[in-house]
């Protein structure tokens, strides 16, 4: 197993390969826990939460392919049919590892609303936090945490993310996204 | 909640968004937690039905993808 003690963060490393792979084959985002960790947010996970756009299953098994041959094996299954028909179409994650190392994991879905279809257009690229890949807009994240989720850790990840970008949070924005939550999750 | 460990998040908070040099404590935060998880898996990897307990802890299906780890099936 590969063993990090240099200057380079095992979790950054292991979403920027991720998101490098499946840049050249759709839109994607990061969301939820990683967002506040990659923001410094001083906790541990033990995996990172991606929403692809929704691909059909022949894209997907070129994505599938292109993964494992940069040595990402996929938890459930190595069957393109499986895993796009029995977890992916039906709005079930299926998991990423390095392989050979269960630790961290990628955990991917396939968009399954319009409130999912909205993050994706609104995705940024977050200076501060230094990665290459996109996320959800911390406006999301933090709406997400607070509307949804609210366990303590996610009220602790929000309360994080709104101190860390206190001069770039847009309540307004914030209050749109509670409401579709509402409307799309909570209904 | 707890009171004193919300102080702590919005104090570390603060320091993240003042001190550059918050990355480099993070890094070895994250990387120290990795690092013994994956000792541990490695460990438990050698104990009698430890192959077993970690298929069981992570939820792998496809076990073949972990050949190194876990052995041949």
């Amino acid at each position: 197993m590969e063993r990090l003690v240099s200057d380079v963060n095992i979790l950054n490393k292991f979403c920027t390969d991720f998101c490098n792979i499946v840049e050249k084959h759709c839109k994607y985002i990061i969301v939820s826990g990683f967002v506040a960790i990659a923001s410094g947010r001083a906790r541990g996970t033990e995996d990172i939460d991606m929403i692809l756009e929704r691909i059909d299953q022949k894209k997907f098994e070129k994505l599938h392919n292109d993964l494992a041959k940069h040595d990402f094996i996929c938890m459930q299954s190595e069957d393109v049919s499986v895993l796009y028909n029995d977890y992916l179409k039906d709005s079930t994650s299926i998991r990423y590892t390095r392989s050979n190392q269960p630790l961290p994991e990628m955990e991917v879905k396939l968009s399954k609303d319009m409130l999912d279809d909205y993050q994706i257009s609104t995705r940024q690229k977050i200076p501060l936090i230094g990665l290459d890949v996109w996320f959800s807009s911390i406006n999301f994240n933090i709406a997400f945490k607070e509307e949804l989720l609210k366990s303590d850790k996610d009220m602790q990840d929000a309360r994080h993310l709104r101190v860390v970008f206190k001069e770039d949070i847009d309540e307004n924005e914030i209050f749109k996204i509670k409401k579709m939550i509402r409307e799309y999750r909570l209904k | 909640m707890d009171k004193s460990h919300d102080d702590f998040i919005e104090r570390w908070a603060e320091f993240v968004r003042t001190n550059p040099e918050w990355r480099d404590i993070h890094t070895k935060f994250i990387n120290a937690q990795f690092n013994m998880a994956n000792d541990f898996i490695i460990r438990l990897s050698k104990t009698p039905s430890g192959r077993e307990k970690i298929i069981e802890l992570y939820g792998i299906k496809n076990v073949a993808g972990y050949k190194e780890l876990l052995g041949d099936c």
